[in-house]
């Protein structure tokens, strides 16, 4: 190989590594508060999408370049330390590009954690290589980095493995999940119970994938498993998933010496990771696009002119104008009710400058009415003042939700609560919402370490707010184990696809 | 340029790179808004993000709107009134728990005058201007038409204006006159009979400079 050549490989090389090792520890924040420090270097937004076209243009230079090697290899004159480090370097690469595609095929913790150790790695590389260099060679590395006698060649050479990635990226995204959506008979009834026993969901055919990068799961990971059965009006889905403990507390209050106070571990910047219930979401979408369709954003502040988030992972929000359905099925505020919270996610919604939290595009369907509100006047976290207390009644069962029946204002003159005594924090109003938001029933029973939800929506709700149910519909699935946004994620979307 | 130099020189960037990620903390500012300030009852600016708040000072027209709450208290945003002002209206056809029978404008007006809800003792019904002067687009859908950041629990209903003696539509047979309302769902002003139950929301001219409040200084905490 000539050394114009070989400079054409080192300078396509340089350029897509420091791509990758600025977009993948933006992507790793969101599960690993370690690398919270980085934050103010990296690049903010739509990441997933960069970072996966990255990593199919390294993986294509670093075919191209071993078999141009393997025909011709380039003799320069590397020291023993140069070579040693190289070799490094050349390993660390390969791992990190067999750990990409096998987090792509099927994601695994070991896989995970490989990935960002061979990143770690590829810096220190760089370090090594890059400042051993420039130290020893100064002004002449500006020859290997821009070979000036070759920059006609280095342009076309770098559009043409662009667009070659690019199109590898594109098949890459096209390779979607099938979920074979099975027909319903009108006649068949099936229970929204949370068990689902009916017979019908024998012949469903399921699939299963492996969600990761959530909070208190083992690993991080949770297996889930999807079924769909369809009728005429309406789509069953059948969801299954991993989750060792069955959590139904939501930020109780507890009495102290100081009065009331909210149980919390990071609700304060809207990341609560253990006084949560269990919840989980599912996305929908009429197109297919990496990261959640387009509607991750990732970083402190990913929208331009729109406030800091508080936690530092990033905003769900699209930036097409288009809106995505979002199904959130919470165990303690909705199961209840036998409904999911009909949500969506949209553009970027305008600041309110009195709300400390901005959530972008995440926003729930409109209500007519009804639902829960949170049994305290005005948080702090020092302390509250609860809107009501249960009334005493030697009937009552221990409730993790209050009801407004049968509980009364709260006063303090009357407030014989004992120190360590807990109040919920969640107050129904009513039993269910009413309108737009109420359109997804569901109910999920917790046994033996896993969770099993039946949700069932009309194909058409004619909502702007809703996706219709249909084939080619992409759908994304997320498990919370008592975390408030910490949730596990898959990247390749599932595809329904119905056979009515 | 020697190799100790430009050793020297690599690790002074390094230095300043390692430095920036571990001392730039990200900055807060909180916001203020242009024309809303939090009101405490004994008459303390708050930020943005502090409260709880029990009145707005609305700077564009130099007034103290009352905030509706979720405490059962008289200022409870699901309590409704039909319109009275001792004289004139319909008494007693809302609902409310804070009166032995049914509620009306005047019971809200009194109680709160009586309570001098942040020193004021003038609360009145706004203005059909006044009131249409706080419709704003919502940026949730099916939130009412106001600033619900300022004015949390304002409903998606009909709020009163002190304007009375209007026409009202051929569709009301019964009654001929009644008063003007805002509704914050559709943003529309309508008439309605004396004797429906409406919202409200009371206003009052500041009776001290509000300039001279003092800001309360303790920890900002959410709402």
């Amino acid at each position: 190989m000539r050394r114009s050549s070989f400079a054409i490989f080192h300078v396509m090389a340089v350029i897509v590594i420091l791509v990758g090792l600025l977009t993948g520890p933006r992507l790793g924040i969101i599960n690993h508060d370690f690398l919270t420090f980085l934050s103010p270097l990296l690049p903010q937004g739509a990441l997933l999408s960069v970072h996966v076209l990255f990593g199919c243009l390294l993986t294509l230079i670093a075919i191209v370049f071993t078999v141009a090697t393997i025909r011709t290899p380039f003799h320069g004159a590397p020291s023993k330390f140069d070579k040693a480090v190289n070799y490094f370097g050349y390993l660390v690469i390969v791992l990190s590009i067999v750990t990409g595609w096998l987090l792509w095929l099927n994601p695994e913790s070991l896989s995970l954690v490989i990935h960002g150790l061979s990143a770690t790695a590829i810096f220190l590389y760089l370090v090594l290589h890059g400042i051993k260099h420039t130290v020893f060679k100064g002004k002449q590395v500006l020859s290997v980095l821009l070979p000036r006698n070759a920059l006609i060649l280095l342009s076309c050479s770098i559009a043409l493995v662009y667009f070659c990635g690019l199109g590898i990226k594109l098949i890459v995204a096209e390779q979607h999940l099938r979920l074979e959506v099975a027909p319903l008979s009108r006649q068949s009834h099936l229970e929204i119970d949370g068990k689902g026993d009916e017979p019908e969901w024998l012949r469903a055919k399921p699939i299963k994938l492996t969600t990761f990068g959530g909070a208190n799961f083992l690993d991080g990971s949770s297996e889930v498993e999807i079924k769909a059965l369809s009728n005429h009006d309406e789509t069953f889905f059948l969801i299954r998933w991993q989750d060792p403990s069955e959590s139904l507390e939501h930020l109780p209050l507890e009495k102290t010496s100081d009065g009331w106070q909210v149980q919390e571990n990071g609700f304060y910047r809207f990341d609560e990771r253990t006084y949560y219930e269990d919840k989980f979401a599912i996305m929908l979408s009429t197109t297919c696009e990496l990261g959640g369709d387009g509607t991750v954003q990732y970083g402190d502040a990913p929208l331009a002119g729109k406030p800091h988030n508080w936690h530092g992972k990033g905003y769900h929000a699209s930036t097409d104008g288009r809106t995505r359905d979002l199904w959130h099925w919470k165990a303690l505020r909705t199961n209840d009710m036998y409904l999911a919270d009909d949500n969506f996610f949209g553009p970027p919604q305008s600041v309110a400058l009195g709300q400390r939290r901005y959530t972008a595009g995440y926003q729930p369907d409109g209500k007519e009415s009804g639902a829960y509100v949170m049994n305290w006047r005005w948080y702090s976290p020092n302390e509250v003042t609860p809107k009501r207390m249960p009334i005493p009644s030697p009937d009552i069962t221990e409730r993790k939700v209050l009801d407004w029946f049968a509980s009364e204002t709260y006063n303090p003159q009357q407030d014989m609560a004992k120190i360590g005594e807990q109040l919920p924090s969640v107050l129904y109003r009513s039993n269910r919402f009413e309108g737009d938001r109420a359109d997804v029933r569901a109910r999920g029973e917790w046994h033996d370490g896993y969770w099993t939800l039946e949700l069932v929506r009309k194909h058409q709700t004619h909502s702007p707010l809703d996706v219709e149910l249909r084939s080619g519909v992409c759908m994304w699935v997320s498990a919370f184990d008592h975390a408030q946004i910490a949730h596990t994620r898959h990247h390749r979307a599932i595809q329904l696809r119905y056979m009515l | 340029m020697t190799v100790a130099s430009r050793l020297i020189l690599s690790l002074a960037i390094a230095t300043v790179a390692i430095s920036y990620l571990l001392f730039s903390a990200p900055e807060r500012e909180i916001p203020t808004h242009a024309r809303f300030i939090k009101v405490t009852n004994d008459m303390q600016f708050l930020s943005v993000w502090q409260g709880p708040w029990h009145c707005v000072y609305d700077k564009k027209l130099n007034l103290l709107w009352e905030v509706k709450r979720d405490d059962e208290s008289i200022h409870d945003g699901y309590w409704s009134y039909s319109w009275y002002d001792g004289q004139f209206g319909h008494a007693d056809q809302g609902d409310c728990y804070f009166e032995a029978s049914h509620c009306d404008s005047q019971d809200l007006i009194r109680k709160t005058n009586q309570a001098s809800l942040c020193g004021s003792a003038e609360w009145r019904l706004p203005t059909p201007d006044e009131l249409r002067s706080l419709i704003q687009t919502p940026n949730s859908p099916g939130k009412p038409h106001i600033a619900s950041d300022f004015f949390p629990h304002i409903k998606n209903g009909d709020y009163w204006s002190s304007e009375a003696g209007v026409s009202l539509p051929k569709s009301f047979k019964r009654e001929k006159l009644g008063a003007t309302a805002v509704n914050f769902q559709s943003a529309e002003t309508l008439s309605l009979p004396y004797e429906n139950a409406a919202f409200v929301m009371l206003v009052a001219t500041p009776s001290t400079p509000l300039s001279l409040a003092q800001s309360r200084v303790e920890p900002v905490t959410l709402n």
